[in-house]
């Protein structure tokens, strides 16, 4: 994993599995097939004459082509943002890193942990994936780790419980 | 309360055992009017809609409904609407009557509903706060609402309407002993003493009115104004100036709510916590117990500076955030004071500030810009960032808290102890990237403080970052038990503690006393079957709280 500025020294960020980024991808082919049709829809009428003047064909044809071109620009950033998800479990807490252009860092003490929940989807439950959520009594902890193999999902919960209930503090 | 004539006065009121239940099967109900002074609203509305009919079918003549067949109509109106009344009467005393509740020595317990019965039980050293509430109507007679918080960010977890105002202050004061970790002798209950409570603030209402005046409120208004009217000009016509009418009732609620929930606003300590009291109409007593307060936040809008003033909020989990005004002011600690109070009432908060200086740096981080006091800043080059308020923004660390300064025109402060972070999480998008700046969020409990220490240099962000984390774990092992008094000396418990204050150093350290580390045996043992799972439960301290058989 690329070194970035806001990343702290000597740390061995886990990565998720790379089946993710075939989840994510797969994902990404359906929105960008839905998001183009909604948007070929003003220039298929205009071509057959359904509508005519309006819109002008040239904002007909930017429509989908904008659309193509900003799907096509975040396709190409998913492999990154599947590669910049890491995270490390440390003695007293949990790092997640998320984010390329938007990098954030996240810590969240065993201590500090309410529950953790382990969420399988259909498409997730296909490739073996889970994902994993945390917990802390404010809502601004939005610490969430997708794409983690299952087994490894497991063990994660099992150790965050564990560790958590050795920890815990009150509120 | 208001009343100063009324009593008792809802001062200190000794905790009364014969309140607790001693066996499983001892129900209480509340007071036998509650449901008329509950529905009185229903019934107003039903009065207000059936009476305006009538009248405009008497002022409109024989247009009217009611009365268009000659008065043959007009007593099946009466009818139906008396049968309406009858019906939420009814309504209102079935729920009355089914309605029981409970407080033992952990727990407290309310059944309810008539048809879907519900039945909670929350445990008393689970409690955030305790509100005790009077409505209008309450207070004329005599009644008032008690409400339990636990940390389920908004709703009560018990709320009992309504109670003898009396009753509801010795059930508040057994309540906050119990969850304090005091064990009442039945045999005795002498033995057990009120906690004392000193008035430590209190609020003029000339400086309510004259800062609810300078409030921001006031800027909306005049840009609103302005702006009204630079329109009309530029238009030429008057018909924008329709707009000043929305714009004038919204000023006027906004004034309105703001001097109802400063009016006769006082706060007072007491070793069962910081006690706030305010209210015009409805008054309002809240009870946060030591150790609740998750963060402070110290703000200053534009034209109070002219007077020194600042509000103080704060985050506690049983408050939760809504935005109604009911919940603004509920979170508020201090509507308006100056300097001194907010320092007088963060020493209530943090009693000991961790830094040998605390009035130098909680001053600089209320009114002070650059690097003094230990401040940290933006650095220089991020300044395009953040143009005004580069040398506003930053950072500093006591011992005990982490204080965190922001805003150019609204100067806001947010305080939070270490032992109160929950996570933390770097921030950093690609312009922050370029200038080598990064925020770094602290996460509490959900509330109107949201700390946020904006622009810092990237190194120095992460550094914190490591080392906060650090501190907060050592802060959390060293941080008082979950019940305050618990295990308690008899003397230190009655006798009040002097009141905490930055100003004079050998009151720092008073708070401590009436924690006490003293096991020494005393006629007051603290009986917990498991003392060890009440600290330390491991996984109930949010689940546990409106449990039962929900």
């Amino acid at each position: 994993m690329r070194k970035e500025p806001i990343d702290p020294d000597g740390l061995v960020w886990k990565r998720v599995s790379p089946k993710y980024l075939t989840v994510r991808l797969l994902g990404w082919v359906v929105g960008t097939v839905i998001n183009l049709a909604i948007f070929s829809i003003p220039l298929v009428l205009v071509l057959t004459d359904v509508w005519w003047g309006f819109p002008p064909l040239w904002v007909a044809w930017a429509l989908p082509i904008i659309t193509l071109v900003i799907c096509v620009w975040r396709g190409i950033l998913i492999p990154r943002q599947v590669r910049a998800i890491g995270y490390a479990e440390r003695n007293e807490d949990l790092l997640i890193r998320t984010g390329v252009f938007y990098q954030r860092t996240m810590v969240v003490p065993y201590g500090r942990m309410q529950y953790v929940d382990v969420a399988v989807g259909p498409i997730d439950r296909a490739f073996g994936l889970c994902s994993l959520k945390l917990h802390t009594a404010s809502p601004g902890t939005n610490a969430s780790i997708p794409g983690l193999p299952g087994d490894e999902g497991a063990r994660l919960r099992e150790q965050l419980s564990a560790r958590g209930e050795a920890k815990l503090a009150g509120l | 309360m208001t009343t100063h004539d009324q009593a008792p006065p809802d001062g200190p009121v000794a905790p009364d055992p014969t309140l607790l239940a001693t066996s499983e099967d001892q129900w209480s109900r509340v007071h036998v009017i509650s449901p008329l002074v509950r529905g009185w609203i229903a019934l107003l509305a039903i009065a207000f809609f059936a009476g305006r009919d009538l009248f405009e079918g008497v002022l409109i003549g024989e247009e009217s409904p009611g009365l268009s067949d000659g008065g043959v109509r007009l007593p099946w109106t009466i009818a139906i609407i008396a049968g309406v009344v009858v019906l939420v009467a009814v309504g209102f005393m079935l729920s009355w009557y089914f309605t029981r509740y409970q407080v033992t020595e952990h727990h407290v317990r309310v059944n309810s509903g008539v048809l879907f019965r519900q039945n909670r039980q929350a445990r008393l050293d689970r409690v955030q706060a305790i509100d005790v509430v009077q409505p209008f109507l309450a207070r004329v007679f005599g009644l008032a609402e008690l409400k339990f918080e636990v940390a389920d960010a908004g709703e009560s977890a018990v709320k009992l309407a309504f109670l003898k105002l009396s009753d509801a202050q010795r059930l508040r004061a057994t309540i906050l002993a119990r969850a304090a970790g005091v064990s009442i002798d039945p045999e005795n209950p002498e033995d057990i003493q009120e906690a004392p409570e000193r008035e430590v603030l209190a609020l003029q209402p000339g400086r309510v009115i004259a800062s609810t005046l300078l409030s921001g409120t006031t800027i909306f208004l005049i840009f609103g104004v302005a702006a009204v009217v630079v329109f009309a000009v530029t238009l030429d016509a008057a018909a924008p100036l329709a707009v000043i009418i929305p714009l004038a009732l919204g000023v006027a609620g906004g004034y309105w709510s703001s001097i109802k929930n400063g009016f006769n606003f006082r706060a007072a300590i007491s070793p069962d916590g910081i006690r706030v009291r305010y209210g015009l109409l409805d008054t309002r007593t809240q009870t946060v117990p030591p150790g609740r307060i998750q963060a402070v936040g110290i703000s200053q809008s534009p034209l109070w500076r002219t007077k020194g003033w600042y509000r103080m909020t704060v985050n506690v989990a049983g408050y939760g955030i809504a935005a109604t005004g009911d919940a603004q002011a509920r979170a508020t600690l201090l509507p308006v004071g100056t300097r001194e109070d907010v320092l007088q009432l963060l020493a209530l908060v943090l009693p000991n500030p961790g830094t040998s200086e605390p009035i130098e740096v909680f001053t600089a981080g209320m009114e002070g810009r650059d690097s003094i006091a230990g401040f940290l800043t933006t650095p220089r080059r991020a300044r395009w960032i953040g143009p005004f308020e580069w040398r506003r923004n930053g950072f500093a660390v006591t011992d005990t808290a982490l204080l965190i300064r922001s805003g150019f025109f609204w100067r806001k402060l947010a305080v939070v102890p270490h032992e109160r972070t929950q996570s933390l999480a770097l921030h950093q998008g690609p312009v922050y990237r370029r200038f080598g700046v990064a925020d770094l969020l602290l996460h509490t409990t959900p509330g109107p403080v949201s700390p946020r220490i904006q622009q810092v240099d990237q190194h120095t962000a992460w550094r914190l970052f490591h080392e906060q984390g650090v501190r907060a774990a050592e802060a959390r092992r060293r941080s008082a038990p979950e019940q305050w008094m618990r295990p308690v000396e008899v003397a230190a418990a009655t006798l009040m503690p002097p009141v905490p204050s930055y100003s004079d150093r050998d009151s720092r350290e008073a708070p401590d006393n009436h924690r006490g580390e003293a096991h020494e045996p005393h006629p007051i043992e603290a009986h917990d079957p498991h003392p060890e799972e009440a600290q330390r439960a491991p996984t109930d301290h949010l689940g546990d709280t409106p449990d039962g058989q929900r």
